[in-house]
């Protein structure tokens, strides 16, 4: 203890919203910790979609299942965070927030075949897609990181489909992808992290088109080809 | 940045489909206007103004640093008591120019977003003005203005067109005040050693002791992975202000006055050649 009481409590005080900051984090990691959870149970359950057409639904209405836990848990984060400090603590959620968007778009894909949209995703999980002064919102750039995640996946999901015998699905696939490749291309990105998850998609697309083109060589290709 | 895409080689140049040919033609089935690339497009504004805002916020953090800089600069440059008192107003009419302008100006840009996402863009200046205002706040009043004191000085009330006031306050991280600080031991480690020159060892010895105490307390403060890295510069700082203090006591005596006081202020009377060194004691 030093004898100026001034610089004393300068620091004192410090201490003190070190610590409460401290607790903050307490909080949110153990929040995390149960949403980081639910989100590797639904990645598990969705990986049925590589070698079982029929399990597709039922997949996709468990993932839907798992995102209402989910969106509890990011109720209960909202709750933890003081309004203004979103930024402050992200890094906290920001792998798990960014794995949902995966998720959340991939089985509305599965679904229906349509892109999630930044709201539609921001809806299933409960919170806002408004980035405002305040409130806890879903980051633009982590939605877009989870869509890169996506067509990761999905080239993958292409090659097991046509080992599956559905030579379908990698044209439906291409599509999909060629268009976010080329909606991608529309945004000026920083030299970021999601720049450089940016810079991956173009092997996922390399391996897309190998694969159509592996169908158009051997004729596997639908007939019903009417884009 | 058109629809072109990656492809390589064509393999089979003969054959009428090659996996480029394949490529262009699923590239050129793609409507050019589509719900997915409206959403890309809101997107695109979205991450233009996040980044339009953030280069703006760093060009104002670095005109505060500049500034900042110059106003510790010139609170060095007082040697006298006369001319510090007026450096002192003209270093707080620059420190109010500052408040009216740049940290104005990053208030009102981060009005409607969230302060922290930004904050990495502004730590810099903040930091600096943190360093020259305590400085200058020891130097005026003997004391470190406080964190609240700051944060009430960042505090604006905007009267809009319509005549309707509203109120607009800069975030100031606390992190980046105690950044400052530690920065502050630097300035105050110059400061004794600058005052040891101009033979005001009294000034020496409280800047000294500033020091001590500050150290004293970044050594209690835990959990904070950037105090502690620069908790080591802090500890330098110590030691070189205790040594010097060191020297102007050992040594302060076989210098003659004359050259210890080059501004030779009339009340300070050095020891002369062979040391009243009680007379120190007592007043040290």
């Amino acid at each position: 203890m030093c004898e100026n009481h001034l610089i004393n409590t300068i620091f004192t005080d410090f201490q003190k919203s070190l610590d409460g900051e401290q607790e903050i984090r307490e909080v949110i990691r153990n929040i995390c910790k149960e949403i980081g959870q639910i989100s590797r149970e639904v990645t598990t359950v969705l990986q049925v979609i590589h070698h079982n057409e029929a399990g597709i639904g039922p997949a996709c209405l468990k993932a839907r299942e798992s995102f209402e836990k989910a969106r509890e848990g990011y109720g209960k984060l909202k709750e933890a965070i003081p309004d203004t400090d979103y930024y402050k603590y992200q890094e906290h959620w920001r792998n798990i927030t960014q794995r949902y968007c995966f998720l959340i778009a991939l089985t509305i894909w599965l679904e229906k075949g349509i892109l999630a949209t930044h709201e539609t995703v921001a809806e299933i999980l409960g919170i806002s897609a408004e980035e405002e002064k305040t409130g806890f919102h879903l980051d633009i750039e982590d939605y877009l990181c989870g869509l890169l995640q996506m067509c990761s996946e999905l080239a993958r999901l292409a090659v097991n489909s046509v080992t599956r015998g559905d030579y379908d699905k990698p044209l439906q696939i291409s599509k999909f992808v060629m268009e976010l490749n080329a909606g991608f291309r529309l945004l000026n990105l920083k030299n970021d992290h999601l720049r450089k998850r940016f810079d991956v998609l173009k092997y996922d697309v390399k391996k897309i088109e190998e694969v159509v083109y592996d169908l158009s060589i051997r004729g596997l290709r639908p007939k019903t080809d009417e884009q | 940045m058109s629809g072109r895409y990656h492809h390589r080689g064509n393999r089979n140049k003969n054959s009428n489909q090659t996996l480029s040919s394949v490529a262009r033609e699923t590239a050129i089935s793609l409507p050019a206007d589509s719900p997915v690339l409206a959403i890309f497009r809101a997107a695109a504004l979205k991450l233009n103004d996040r980044q339009d805002r953030h280069e703006r916020l760093v060009k104002l953090s670095r005109d505060i640093t500049i500034e900042s800089k110059r106003i510790i600069f010139l609170l060095h440059s007082a040697i006298t008591k006369e001319s510090q008192e007026k450096t002192l107003k003209e270093a707080d009419e620059r420190f109010q120019k500052l408040i009216k302008g740049p940290i104005r100006s990053i208030g009102l840009e981060l009005e409607n977003s969230p302060a922290y996402l930004h904050s990495r863009a502004v730590t810099a200046g903040f930091q600096e003005y943190i360093e020259a205002r305590t400085l200058y706040s020891l130097m005026a009043t003997k004391q470190i203005i406080t964190f609240p004191e700051v944060v009430k000085e960042f505090s604006y009330t905007i009267q809009s067109e319509d005549g309707e006031e509203r109120t607009v306050v800069t975030m100031l991280p606390e992190i980046d005040y105690m950044l400052g600080l530690t920065d502050l031991t630097g300035e105050l480690m110059r400061k004794a050693i600058n005052s040891i020159s101009s033979g005001d060892s009294d000034e020496c010895f409280q800047a000294c002791q500033v020091v001590r105490d500050m150290y004293t307390g970044f050594l209690g403060i835990t959990g904070n992975r950037l105090l502690g890295k620069k908790l080591s510069v802090t500890r330098a700082n110590v030691a070189k202000v205790e040594m010097a203090v060191y020297a102007l006591r050992v040594r302060g005596g076989e210098a003659p006055p004359t050259l210890l006081l080059p501004a030779a202020p009339s009340e300070w009377e050095g020891p002369t050649s062979t040391g009243n060194f009680s007379d120190d004691e007592g007043y040290y």
